[in-house]
């Protein structure tokens, strides 16, 4: 009979003692900031991903079509390791760590951010696309025949229309992402997942620490899906569209 | 893409021919949507176009903005031509920029309003003055304002355009585009979206304005083709059949294919 070892359990899931310990509490700032950093670089990524597939240029169409291809159709992991450890040793680029004042970025941690920010560019490409055409046409012909150029059209007319749309998708993108941050260990990036391996790996007690992870992640995902009801809120509230699933329902709603 | 033809005879530039189409034509594949079509409209001249479904007038409006490229022919607005240049006797489409400028010249006004939603009344209004034409905000807004006085909304200047009717929307179509103070109006069939008892309160706007703008109209409206309009194109199978004014079509109607129409929108 197992014995299940209740102070390990407490004492990483009560923060304030787990938090003495700098793996967690800094995992934990690591992967809140990785999972920001990466979303919002794979946001950028996939609008530009996004406009380059519509464009009337045909090179640029390939190259958006390539990108959307490759990311979406190899595994996040595999990329992962191409990027740090295939870029390090044919020295393309190195990784060097980044020395920031009070912190330190690793390269592991550097390559793990730009990994995800890559792989989410290409799935936001075509969330973003997919935005943008659910916008009426008349409004580019409106936006064109009042003089905009196709830029000012988007930025002014078509984009804050296809925010909308696109929000939802993207505040599930982002729950999703914070929980790939865990791949990052692979190259050895200190985020949290990478925190609990490392206790575990001295008191060995995976059950315990593991579902406690596992908490912490149900934890960040939850807080975040609080915000994301707030964010599509206030969003329909100018207009009223649809209601937005609560919170609640989003939780434990089939995905 | 047929642009390989020798130069035009350089333009007479009359500067009261305000729209100068030459043989114009353009296919949706192998649908052969305008037949050379030539076309010159004049200053404050009133042109309502009718013609079955089809026929290829709103596509000929929409050629005259460049929403719709040609195939062939060229289209002069002001003198300029629209959407190409000339090099070496070919012509190459103009840049974006350009285009957009000639457009800002031409209002136009489609069949489904086509607002912005996510905008106000007045920032409808005042979204291309100020991001187009530069116009500093407060004097888009009072032009904005007096627009919007002009065409009966100056009370719905904060809503969004989902809280308005549909004739009410159209009105504000037609301050927006009137905002960026156009040298010719264009109006794709601007009342057939509308429920009938709000097709009055857009063509009251569009008479007043027929008094001192050039317009060209794609529409059915016999009574407001007959109050306003100077001539009256009809159009069947991408071809100008018949040219006339409203009181000769009403009257004297000469080709069997407009009497066939005619027949069949005059009840």
């Amino acid at each position: 009979m197992y014995h299940f070892d209740w102070q390990i359990f407490w004492q990483y899931l009560w923060p304030p003692t787990a938090f003495q310990n700098p793996l967690i509490r800094n995992g934990l700032i690591a992967t809140i900031v990785m999972s920001v950093i990466a979303q919002a670089v794979g946001v950028i990524l996939g609008l530009f991903a996004a406009l380059a597939k519509m464009s009337k240029f045909a090179p640029l169409r390939s190259i958006a079509d390539a990108y959307i291809w490759y990311f979406r159709g190899t595994p996040l992991l595999v990329q992962m390791a191409l990027l740090y450890f295939g870029f390090g040793v044919t020295h393309i680029y190195d990784f060097p760590d980044l020395h920031l004042g009070v912190t330190t970025i690793t390269g592991a941690i550097q390559a793990a951010v730009a990994a995800l920010a890559i792989n989410e560019g290409a799935y936001m490409a075509e969330i973003v696309r997919a935005g943008i055409e659910s916008i009426d046409p008349g409004q580019m012909e409106a936006a064109k025949s009042l003089g905009m150029t196709f830029g000012l059209a988007m930025r002014r007319i078509i984009l804050p229309q296809a925010t909308k749309v696109i929000i939802p998708p993207l505040g599930n993108e982002f729950n999703n992402m914070m929980k790939t941050t865990s791949l990052a260990v692979t190259v050895g990036a200190t985020e949290l997942w990478f925190g609990f391996t490392q206790v575990n790996a001295g008191v060995f007690k995976p059950f315990e620490l593991f579902i406690v992870a596992s908490l912490y992640y149900l934890a960040l995902t939850t807080i975040w899906a609080v915000i994301q009801s707030r964010i599509e809120a206030s969003l329909g509230e100018r207009k009223a569209i649809e209601k937005s699933p609560s919170w609640l329902s989003r939780l434990f709603a089939a995905r | 893409m047929d642009h390989g033809r020798s130069i035009p005879k350089a333009q007479t530039l009359d500067s009261n021919v305000i729209v100068k189409a030459e043989k114009v034509n353009k296919s949706f594949g192998r649908l052969h949507v305008l037949h050379d079509i030539s076309l010159e409209v004049r200053k404050n001249e009133v042109v309502v176009i009718i013609g079955p479904s089809g026929s290829g007038k709103s596509t000929l409006l929409r050629c005259i903005n460049h929403l719709e490229k040609i195939d062939s022919g060229h289209i002069y607005v002001n003198g300029h031509m629209i959407g190409y240049y000339e090099k070496h006797g070919k012509l190459y489409e103009d840049s974006e920029r350009n285009i957009a400028r000639q457009r800002a010249e031409i209002g136009m006004v489609f069949q489904r309003f086509n607002l912005f939603p996510h905008l106000t009344v007045l920032e409808n209004i005042i979204e291309a003055p100020i991001n187009v034409r530069k116009t500093p905000r407060e004097q888009a807004i009072a032009e904005a304002e007096r627009l919007l006085a002009r065409v009966g909304l100056s009370d719905k200047r904060d809503n969004y355009p989902s809280q308005l009717s549909g004739g009410q929307q159209q009105r504000v179509a037609i301050a927006r585009a009137l905002a960026m103070k156009p040298s010719l109006m264009l109006f794709d069939e601007p009342t057939s979206a509308l429920d009938p008892e709000m097709i009055g309160e857009v063509l009251d706007v569009m008479k007043e304005l027929a008094r001192e703008i050039t317009m060209i109209v794609v529409s059915h409206e016999m009574g407001f083709a007959r109050a306003a309009a100077n001539r009256i194109l009809f159009m069947d199978e991408g071809r100008i059949i018949e040219e006339t004014t409203p009181e000769e079509l009403y009257t004297n109607p000469k080709e069997e294919r407009t009497k066939a129409f005619l027949s069949k929108i005059l009840h």
